[in-house]
């Protein structure tokens, strides 16, 4: 066989295959999109579970359901270290990943604001290592910006079965609801996951996930950083409201 | 120092063959003897650490949005990592070959068992998802392919002493192999809790 | 082109003559690609701690072995040797991206669940082995045939596996799919559930079951199993 031979095969193939896959990404992309957004404005919503419309939870609304409730419902702003908000609008389209991994003193970041009727919610997405790999999630304040109203935690890596119940173990993601990040003086504690177990009546503790302490860990020191990059927002929405 | 932190962390924590089972087909095939496991290790790091930055130029300056074209081909990832990767294979070969004979009769035969290892191909993978720069990619690679070449000898090691001992018939070769590839998972898993900063440091 | 080949092979024999039903049973016992041909152990088996992601990835196996050993069979005297192992590679890496595609559209939290597991369809070695071994020599439909008894062997394994991880691991089978059923555990979700009923009280999930290693251990225990009923396939040395 030819050298001409061989590089005209090598070409078509490439072009074929070239082509055809174009063909098919253009025709799936819309629905790629799509499900990317849902799967992200899910992890938002899911962190309010209990203020969903009608009780139900988030896992009963379908794909369209959650995406016209995520717009009619949540405003997206966008806030700087300061406390400022940049932005009134447009914070879905921010990449947290990337924008973490600016100085914190950089970032602008977004907080979506759930507008229940009763109980307006503040969402702060959250970025951290677990043991493997990267962890985030959101977090859910209620109107007092004290109260957890509930999380929701992702990863990239862990341990299926160890770690990985951050995320698979809906009871773990339960524990924070009523948790509150202020002490009674109004000092900034955080949550923290305590390994054996959180002692009765502690606001401000729940039980690390058993078997995997650096995950825990992890998950404690995201709460802590991420809270206290939102802190500034969170005392002036605080000053503002007295 | 990150780098130095991800080169300890390929290496021991998150092995490549023992914690995902990349490259695990040439892993056990190529495991009967030291002195062959040693020249197909070597090879591994050789070809890792060479392919590893040229995708990431490629998926950086090519592939990404922000690249020379201007759009988003990440779908054309595959394709072309994997033509990056059977094409330096193949360069490597002739070059070694050229250069040094000797090396060349002791690696030979492996270079194209390279392409169609997971390792290789998982390394490139693996890095986009986490979004490694440059020197970390390098990193990534170096530590990765010293990983798959330590457990590839460690297990090629065992497997010559266990010749000796008295298996059960039918667990004899490939059924033992497997064993003590999960056993040596879980060795390595020991190393699980180890901060890699504190050496960076 | 493609379909005046098929169809002269119609013609000629049948569709599923006997050589053509060994083609697809063959690779389930005898000459199964993993425990016997020790072909895409590789990344596959990391993706088998539930039976969901498993069944995916022995239909996403499946489909590109079928096509692979297509496509390559119709081409195999247009293929020039020189750039055998390339154009092989381009075609499988393509059928993936189809299979990467078509999940992220309709699939997402698989897709999320399986991340660089797909990408490395291209490179587990059962693809790649059946093109050298069988499709590079032989008839397009009998390189389908093969394609998809492989990818059936293969995937055969997958979800036994999967199914005694998931069982022995979590407690439950199938989860995130509409029949997912929840076998043992330590509250009322469960069917036997392990704080109340007095027989099953000293009940755990293993955890080792949850991790990879698992997989290896079990394997070894299927060819063990394999080699005790069908002795032929004992290793000599």
């Amino acid at each position: 066989m030819s050298n001409s031979y061989i590089i005209t095969f090598t070409f078509i193939l490439t072009a074929v295959v070239a082509l055809s896959l174009t063909v098919l990404r253009q025709a799936t992309e819309p629905l790629a999109e799509k499900n990317e957004e849902l799967f992200k404005k899910k992890a938002i919503l899911a962190a309010v579970k209990d203020y969903l419309p009608g009780g139900k939870s988030i896992d009963e609304f379908s794909g369209d359901e959650i995406l016209s409730l995520f717009d009619k419902q949540v405003q997206d702003i966008v806030v700087d270290a300061t406390g400022k908000v940049v932005a009134e609008d447009g914070g879905e389209n921010i990449e947290v990943a990337k924008v973490w991994k600016e100085a914190p003193e950089k970032r602008q970041l977004p907080v979506y604001i759930y507008k229940h009727p009763e109980h307006t919610c503040y969402i702060f997405p959250m970025r951290g290592k677990g043991l493997w790999d990267d962890i985030w999630g959101n977090i859910a304040l209620g109107p007092d910006l004290n109260e957890v109203v509930g999380v929701a935690f992702d990863h990239k890596g862990e341990t299926p079965g160890l770690g990985a119940e951050i995320k698979d173990n809906p009871k773990f993601a339960e524990q924070f609801a009523g948790k509150k990040i202020f002490d009674e003086q109004g000092q900034f504690v955080s949550i923290v996951l305590k390994k054996g177990g959180a002692a009765p009546g502690d606001e401000h503790a729940v039980d690390a996930v058993t078997g995997a302490t650096l995950t825990s860990d992890g998950v404690t020191a995201m709460l802590k950083d991420a809270l206290s990059w939102y802190l500034p927002y969170i005392e002036s929405v605080k000053a503002g409201k007295q | 120092m990150e780098a130095i932190n991800i080169f300890i962390k390929s290496a021991f924590i998150e092995n490549m063959v023992l914690a995902y089972f990349l490259g695990m087909c040439s892993f056990l095939a190529v495991s009967k003897s030291v002195k062959t496991a040693f020249g197909l290790g070597l090879a591994v790091i050789f070809v890792l650490g060479i392919t590893m930055p040229i995708n990431w130029v490629i998926n950086e300056y090519l592939l990404s949005e922000t690249g020379l074209f201007g759009m988003d081909l990440t779908f054309l990832r595959f394709i072309l990592f994997i033509a990056v990767i059977a094409s330096m294979v193949q360069l490597v070969e002739m070059v070694v070959e050229k250069f040094s004979p000797a090396l060349y009769t002791s690696l030979g035969i492996f270079l194209p068992l390279i392409t169609v290892n997971c390792a290789i191909l998982g390394g490139s993978l693996f890095m986009i998802s986490r979004e490694y720069n440059f020197v970390e990619s390098v990193a990534f690679g170096l530590g990765g392919g010293f990983g798959w070449f330590l457990a590839i000898v460690l297990l090629a090691a065992i497997r010559e002493k266990i010749r000796y001992s008295d298996v059960p018939a039918p667990l004899r070769g490939l059924g033992i192999a497997f064993i003590l590839t999960g056993l040596m998972g879980i060795a390595f898993m020991s190393l699980m809790g180890i901060d890699p900063a504190a050496f960076a440091k | 082109m493609a379909d005046t080949a098929v169809k002269e092979v119609k013609k000629r024999e049948p569709l599923l003559g006997k050589k053509e039903r060994k083609l697809l049973l063959d690779p389930l016992n005898d000459n199964n690609p993993i425990t016997v041909q020790v072909l895409g152990i590789c990344s596959a088996l990391a993706v088998t701690s539930m039976v969901l992601p498993s069944v995916v990835m022995a239909v996403a196996v499946t489909f590109v072995t079928a096509f692979s050993n297509l496509f390559v069979s119709l081409l195999r005297r247009r293929i020039p040797k020189q750039v055998r192992m390339i154009a092989q590679l381009v075609i499988i890496a393509f059928l993936v991206t189809v299979v990467e595609l078509l999940l992220k559209a309709y699939n997402y939290p698989v897709y999320k669940q399986l991340s660089v597991y797909i990408g490395l369809i291209i490179t587990n070695c059962i693809v790649m082995g059946r093109l050298e071994a069988f499709a590079m020599a032989n008839k397009p439909w009998q390189s389908f045939l093969d394609g998809i008894g492989n990818g059936l062997g293969y995937g055969a394994i997958l979800i036994t596996v999967a199914v005694v991880r998931e069982l022995f691991g979590k407690g439950s089978l199938f989860a995130g799919t509409p029949i997912a059923l929840n076998i043992i555990g330590p509250n009322a979700d469960y069917w036997i559930d392990t704080s109340s009923n007095p027989w099953f009280s000293w009940y755990v999930n293993n955890n080792l079951m949850v991790l990879p290693i698992a997989a290896m251990f079990i394997i070894a225990i299927l060819i063990w199993i394999q080699r005790t009923v069908n002795p032929k396939l004992v290793d000599a040395s």
